[in-house]
């Protein structure tokens, strides 16, 4: 379809040129082949979004436009993309004729006579001002929201540590409690009664003190706890050899303490009933992991399994059965070559 | 043997202090004071001169503990044990303390830690690797010459 534009118009010699002049799109062209690239045109859109007068700007090079806080890159791009004679878009911060500054996103395309010559460059601005400024706004409020979520995991961690630390010094408020009392008591039954518990809250206390001290709060690491419990218990009874067989296997958080119960009422009823005092024996504990279960056995060298088969279980056992219910564990206690064989069975995945 | 170790206690929680003091007593050391706060600690350890202090981080005047034992360390020349709940708040250098016993602790660790101490003192070099429950600092890793133990293992 032929190009209808340049049919006669009342008054208009160049429509062109006129519809260039008339449009709110603010257009200016250097001239490419003068030097320092002189504005050889503006239209009127131009000069009332930068504020100057038509024979204020004619003539000079465009970068009258800049001011101090002009991305210096952006404007290299600019020279590169003009001295290599390629079109360019870029977002430039520009000033008025007043000083106020105003983003301009610039499109430049070179212009070609029937040679292929540059002659002109033009080029059309847009104030982009109120874009620029709901996008800075924006990343603000995204840094905003990231510094608040960040303090609010500081606060957090605070806080966690905070409560990890009263429960520490409560645990060891607790325990002090006890050995103090025990050393008042002068009653052989209370002191032992004392004494468990002691070794009770001194397991619990352990746990503690491992879970906090992981990276992960969610696991808790079998071996490591078994290490801590015997060098507790070891070094009460340097004639017993205490040998460990560990594999790392780590249990939910959740049943961190109950375990741990079991395992020291397991080491306990060793010590009292396969270790007789004052006799060198072994003592050996081994974890590790058998068909989706995790197997803790606690194997003793002393005189075995009462014969009968049947004995009457004493509040260590008692509990450490009910432990192993909540576990949902088997205890199972066999004979050893020789002594006794405790085994706690539990899911790997409960 | 030499002189019992001479310790001054630091510790606002006074049940813990005077299970702390038996403990002491149990290791073979001389309990020599007892202080609540961080002012009396530097105070007692400038007149009592002990050989360790066992210094907790919170004290009855705040979380003073760390520069308290700072003062003591390098002041009074004593060997300064942490015995805190908040290991994880010393400084890298614990202050200048030779080591950190976690709470909550066993009888059996502070003991045993103590009688390590002991030794080490005494001869100016660890007999072995700190016991469980004890944590040395790198400076008396090096000083006690655990390190080199740890080499020839």
């Amino acid at each position: 379809m032929a190009d209808s534009l340049l049919a006669p118009r009342a008054g208009i010699d160049d429509p062109f040129a006129a519809a260039v002049h008339a449009t709110r799109m603010s257009m200016a062209i250097v001239d490419a082949q003068a030097p320092d690239l002189p504005i050889v045109f503006v239209n009127d859109a131009f000069l009332r979004m930068t504020g100057y007068r038509r024979d204020e700007v004619i003539g000079r090079n465009c970068r009258f436009l800049q001011g101090p806080d002009t991305d210096g890159e952006v404007v290299k791009m600019l020279s590169r993309a003009i001295s290599q004679g390629e079109a360019a878009n870029l977002d430039l911060l520009n000033y008025r004729k007043d000083g106020a500054p105003f983003w301009n996103a610039l499109q430049i395309s070179p212009v070609r006579d029937a040679g292929g010559q540059i002659v002109y460059f033009i080029g059309s601005q847009v104030d982009v001002t109120a874009r620029k400024a709901a996008e800075a706004a924006l990343e603000a409020a995204a840094a905003e929201q990231a510094r608040t979520a960040q303090q609010a995991l500081a606060d957090r961690t605070a806080l966690l540590h905070e409560v990890d630390h009263r429960v520490k010094n409560n645990l060891q408020l607790i325990t002090s409690l006890l050995v103090l009392q025990t050393r008042r008591t002068q009653d052989d039954a209370t002191q032992a009664a004392l004494q468990s518990m002691l070794s009770r809250v001194s397991a619990i206390a352990t746990v503690h003190r491992r879970l906090f001290q992981s990276h992960d709060l969610e696991r808790f690491d079998v071996a490591t706890f078994i290490r801590d419990l015997m060098g507790d218990v070891s070094s009460g009874r340097e004639e017993v050899d205490i040998h460990l067989d560990l594999e790392r296997v780590d249990i939910a958080a959740a049943q961190a303490a109950p375990l741990a119960l079991a395992v020291n009422e397991l080491v306990d009823n060793a010590f009292k009933h396969g270790l007789a005092p004052d006799r060198p024996g072994r003592l050996t504990i081994r974890v590790r992991r058998l068909n989706g279960h995790y197997v803790i056995e606690v194997c003793d060298d002393g005189p075995g399994l009462p014969e009968t088969g049947e004995f009457e279980p004493g509040f260590g056992l008692t509990i450490t059965n009910l432990l192993a219910q909540q576990l949902r564990a088997t205890l199972a206690f066999e004979p050893g070559s020789p002594g006794v064989r405790a085994i706690l069975k539990l899911p790997a995945h409960g | 043997m030499s002189r019992p170790l001479s310790v001054l206690i630091v510790e606002d929680e006074v049940l813990l202090a005077v299970e702390l003091g038996f403990l002491v007593r149990e290791a073979g050391c001389h309990e020599v004071g007892h202080a609540l706060d961080s002012a009396s600690a530097v105070e007692l350890a400038q007149t009592l001169e002990p050989d360790i202090a066992l210094v907790d981080v919170h004290l009855a005047d705040g979380p003073t503990g760390v520069a308290a034992a700072r003062q003591i360390a390098e002041g009074q020349g004593a060997i300064v044990l942490f015995m805190t709940a908040n290991v994880k708040r010393l400084p890298e250098d614990l202050a200048g303390a030779c080591g950190v016993i976690g709470k909550p602790y066993s009888d059996r660790a502070v003991r045993r830690a103590l009688t390590y101490l002991a030794r080490c003192l005494q001869d100016g070099a660890a007999p072995g690797p700190p016991p469980p429950g004890l944590a040395l600092s790198e400076r008396f890793v090096s000083r006690w010459g655990v390190d080199q133990l740890a080499q020839a293992v």
